[in-house]
């Protein structure tokens, strides 16, 4: 086994648990941040679900 | 955006894919010719990659939602980098396709995005990119420049009157401490005229990360400048250093809580504005 740390690749997530208990990711996508969310009701880095319709016209 | 800039926006690109010819888009002055496949620091040729698009709002709240666009590759090698790996292997990410980047533009406004944002990566490395995309979209977008404000002139001018607000990540505080945490000796200098620059045409925020143990080498000093040079500015602290898994210059341990008040208490002694 190596002893260094596990390096990111492209494509890679990665979740951190402090010792006090704070749980840092690293730049999480949206799917990440949904997690977030579903942990603390309160995290402010989802912004609302809201109703959408694709719209192609620009 | 400016309308009449808008309309230039295409011919721009053009202007900016000419400089991909010796690259000279940024103080590292590669001089490779990016058109022809050639890779300069930025490890980028003239293809421009996105890794990620998403609608965010752990930005500043006069920002968010903000639909976020990544671009890989940077001009800085920051020890700490939280995207080191699509910067260090940009050719992992897709190719843009910018017929589809603005429909997706169009469906996260749809979403609520108040702002669109450009970011990296740094966007000036892909400014050819940026620029035909911001002639695709509608002028009425707010632009948000995410950006280390480390790249020469003719970025600057290019990007005159499109971006609305230049969010401005302002690094370090000296030379030694930028060599030894971005590679980049003459970042700060170079940042802080193009952050006097740039509010010469749009707004500006500045963002500055503080790292654990840089509060009389980095902190202390980028505070002075502002309140020296632009007292009016809109200033973000951010207290969300992440140490990277290996560090040799970078500290290694997360800001504390006081750190960060302290930090905002000398901030606001020194009269600067700050928002969250």
């Amino acid at each position: 086994m190596k002893n260094k740390p596990y390096k990111r690749k492209p494509g890679d997530f990665e979740i951190r648990i402090l010792k006090n208990g704070r749980v840092v990711m690293i730049t999480p996508d949206e799917t990440l941040l949904e997690v977030a969310q579903a942990v603390d009701p309160n995290s402010s880095v989802l912004p609302p679900k809201m109703e959408t319709k694709e719209n192609v016209r620009t | 955006m400016d309308c009449r800039a808008h309309r230039e926006a295409i011919s721009r690109a053009k202007v900016a894919r000419k400089a991909l010819i010796r690259c000279n888009l940024c103080p590292r002055r590669c001089g490779v010719d990016r058109t022809a496949g050639e890779k300069g620091y930025c490890g980028l040729d003239d293809s421009v990659r996105c890794f990620r698009e998403m609608l965010y709002s752990g930005e500043e709240s006069e920002l968010v939602p903000s639909h976020q666009i990544h671009f890989a590759g940077c001009n800085l090698k920051c020890e700490f980098c939280v995207v080191a790996e699509w910067n260090e292997q940009p050719y992992a990410a897709k190719e843009m396709n910018v017929e589809d980047m603005v429909k997706k533009i169009s469906y996260r406004r749809n979403q609520g995005a108040k702002t669109l944002n450009l970011l990296g990566g740094e966007p000036a490395v892909n400014l050819h990119g940026i620029l035909e995309l911001l002639g695709r979209i509608k002028p009425a977008i707010t632009v948000v420049w995410n950006s280390n404000m480390y790249y020469n002139d003719i970025v600057d001018m290019l990007m005159t009157g499109l971006a609305d607000i230049y969010l401005a990540d302002l690094k370090c505080g000296n030379a030694d401490c930028a060599e030894a945490l971005l590679g980049a000796k003459n970042y700060v200098a170079v940042a802080r005229q193009n952050i006097l620059k740039a509010g010469k045409h749009a707004d500006v925020i500045v963002r500055h990360l503080i790292m654990p143990g840089h509060r009389e080498c980095c902190l202390k000093p980028t505070l002075t400048w502002l309140a020296e040079n632009i007292p009016e500015v809109k200033l973000s602290l951010r207290g969300n250093y992440i140490p990277p898994a290996e560090a040799i210059s970078a500290p290694r341990r997360y800001l504390k809580e006081e750190e960060l008040q302290c930090a905002k208490d000398m901030a606001q002694s020194m009269g600067l504005k700050l928002i969250e």
